[in-house]
């Protein structure tokens, strides 16, 4: 089976995955994003940064399909996904994790890796209900698949067998991102993954961003959102930065960061002379 | 649905050991042992008759040691009481699969159940079956099959609510399943198909397997094994399965499970499908063991029984649906037992005795929900674990 991402090397740097334009959502007079333009491209790391309530939970659900925005467009691999439900997205090739872990809490650690590869099963309810030949044969591939490549790469070799729901929070949201690697997508949205994470898991967690966008297995593009600055700067490639639904500015970090508005959002006007000073 | 810890020392070399249903040896002679006790054993008197017809013999000597061996196995009044367990396991299991797999409450299950008895009772009596089918006695076995797809086809129908709401308000349109099936449909039209009134007698000799004919308690009950042991095993597959994943999914998170490639909607229609189907084989399996149905057979009350037995054995396991219904059925009779020598001096005990039996349920229902609220597979678990792990069982 040839990835989709193998083929990378041969596209050219530029091509463009996911792109909004004039995405505008209302939750009734409340404007949680307006006219907001985003182009990412394939195999980099494209950030998207904001103080809290500026909207990027809600353009991660957008993107995902969960919210259907008032106006404007949404093309996934060219084609405009507008309508398309949450679930074909997914058979798309887009992954998310959430900002509050939503793992299956009843599930194995191993079951919840392997629900994120639904959509590459292929057992009905027949076949399925007989578990013989084919069935036996996909599953016996899917797990080797989950095992060399995911469990490895996530370390989590030890806790397969561990319903997720007595896991300790930083393995619940790395056995999420496990979920979403399973699909093997082409776009893997990671809402604050490293949220409420300790300092050694936030090094973890940042390997294996790294990881999955930059090994020659993966080539995953990233659509991160996240809090933490010194990660967000170091791994990104590209940063969003939104206010109160309002793009402020879409470059390289280091554009970012010598952004006044950027430092304005975040900091204020107080705190922004006193830098000065 | 976690798994269960193999003793020190037993250790897979690859995943299709991992996979398989009986993962060691003594696993595998546990489950041996458990279907000669089923097969052989419990019915040994039906062996024991059979075995002496057979080779025509008469003799005294034989026919007592026949007599002693039967002691140990369960004479009839038993085997019935073991066919009313498997039948609460087949009704249960379905349940089970809505409420402990799919996270879909319900409690119209009983509904399901009466379309499939009277689909098959129907089939039987009044569809017009051509003379080959009725010779080879294949009219019960596909009107069995056919019961199951209607009683899956209307808990679709009812299940349809499902897309929109959760939880409570899914109790209650399930729920309307009951009332409209039962009490409206089948008492008041369905029943009227024949001009027999209210009940359906079926006459002896009618329900038939091929030459197999059903006509005693002791046949009912290796029907009922077959039957439960095919469930079972269809269901376990199932639920380890794509179908059966996605499933637990939606019970567990439904929004993180659409977002990972999941039809919500059509994996819970299929989840209303399969119970409907195995409500639907459940109900006509147990016309082989009624001379006559009515719709009082299929009460409202049956359903909640049923949601009773899940939550008793465990919710989310097979284990669950089989502790269940032993516990529930086999409790009931200890008591009924042992109310009867007491009727002399209490009379009013066996004349109210459905009371105490409601009350009991209840009680029972109570009591697993504070002690025990993981139900008895969560123990039987805990108890296999301990074996497996001793002495060191950290």
């Amino acid at each position: 089976m040839v990835h989709p991402t193998n083929k990378l090397k041969e596209q050219t740097e530029e091509e463009i995955l996911l792109e909004l334009k004039d995405v505008e959502m209302n939750f009734g007079k409340v404007c949680a994003l307006t006219g907001v333009n985003l182009k990412i491209r394939k195999g980099e790391i494209h950030s998207v940064i904001g103080p809290n309530g500026a909207g990027k939970t809600v353009m991660m659900n957008i993107i995902n399909g969960l919210y259907r925005p008032q106006k404007g467009d949404i093309f996934f691999k060219g084609k405009k996904i507008n309508r398309v439900k949450p679930y074909k997205r997914a058979k798309m090739g887009m992954a998310r994790t959430f900002q509050k872990v939503e793992v299956f809490g009843g599930m194995t650690v191993l079951d919840n890796i392997r629900l994120g590869r639904h959509t590459h099963y292929k057992s009905g309810i027949f076949s399925g209900s007989v578990y013989a030949g084919k069935t036996r044969r996909e599953e016996i591939k899917h797990r080797t698949f989950i095992e060399e490549e995911i469990i490895d790469l996530l370390e989590i070799e030890s806790i397969r067998d561990h319903p997720v729901g007595m896991l300790p929070y930083g393995l619940q949201k790395r056995v999420e991102l496990g979920r979403a690697l399973a699909l093997e997508p082409d776009l893997l949205i990671l809402d604050e993954p490293l949220a409420g994470l300790n300092l050694e898991e936030v090094e973890d967690m940042a390997r294996f961003i790294l990881d999955i966008n930059e090994e020659k297995r993966w080539k995953v593009t990233c659509l991160l959102v996240e809090h933490d600055m010194g990660v967000v700067m170091d791994l990104s490639d590209h940063v969003f930065v939104l206010n109160f639904g309002n793009t402020i500015i879409d470059g390289t970090p280091k554009e970012v960061q010598d952004n006044p508005e950027v430092i304005k959002a975040y900091l204020g006007e107080e705190d922004l002379y006193a830098t000065r000073r | 649905m976690s798994t269960t810890f193999l003793p020190c020392g037993d250790y897979h070399q690859g995943y299709a050991e991992d996979h398989a249903w009986f993962q060691t040896k003594f696993i595998k002679g546990k489950m041996i042992a458990l279907f000669l006790v089923l097969f052989v054993f419990i019915p040994i008197s039906y062996w024991g008759s059979i075995f002496q017809s057979a080779f025509n013999i008469d003799n005294y000597w034989f026919s007592l040691i026949i007599r002693y061996i039967s002691v140990f196995g369960a004479d009839e009044y038993w085997i019935s009481v073991f066919n009313m367990v498997g039948y609460t396991i087949l009704g249960a299991l379905g349940v089970q699969l809505l409420i402990g797999y799919c996270g879909q409450l319900t409690l119209g299950h009983g509904a399901f159940i009466a379309v499939g008895a009277y689909t098959s009772t129907l089939l039987i009596l009044e569809f017009p079956w051509p003379e080959f089918m009725i010779t080879l006695g294949l009219a019960y076995p596909v009107s069995i099959f056919i019961a199951g797809i209607m009683a899956g086809l209307f808990s679709v129908l009812f299940g349809l609510p499902s897309a929109r709401v959760k939880g409570f308000y899914l109790i209650l349109t399930t729920m309307a399943a009951q009332f409209i099936l039962v009490d409206f449909v089948i008492t008041q039209y369905v029943s009227q198909i024949g001009g027999r009134g209210q009940a359906f007698s079926l006459p002896p000799g009618t329900i038939k397997i091929g030459p197999w004919l059903i006509d005693n308690n002791y046949k009912v009950y290796f029907f009922m094994l077959i039957l439960v042991i095919l469930s079972c095993i269809i269901i376990s597959n199932l639920v380890r399965t794509r179908v059966g994943r996605a499933w637990v999914a939606i019970r567990d998170n439904d929004i993180s499970a659409e977002v990972m490639g999941i039809n919500v909607i059509k994996y819970k229609l299929l989840a209303f499908f399969v119970a409907g189907f195995i409500g639907g084989i459940t109900g006509s399996f147990w016309i082989s063991n009624l001379a006559a149905i009515s719709p009082e057979h299929f009460p409202w009350f049956l359903s909640l029984w049923l949601v009773g037995v899940i939550l008793i054995g465990g919710v989310g396991s097979i284990h669950g649906a089989i502790f269940g219904s032993l516990f529930m059925v086999v409790i009931m009779e200890l008591l009924q037992l042992a109310v009867i020598p007491l009727a002399d001096t209490y009379p009013k005990l066996l004349m109210d005795f459905l009371f105490i039996k409601e009350a009991t349920f209840g009680l029972a229902i109570c009591g697993f929900l504070i002690f025990e609220p993981n139900g008895m597979a969560y123990r039987w678990w805990q108890i296999k674990n301990y074996f497996n792990l001793w002495p060191f069982s950290y």
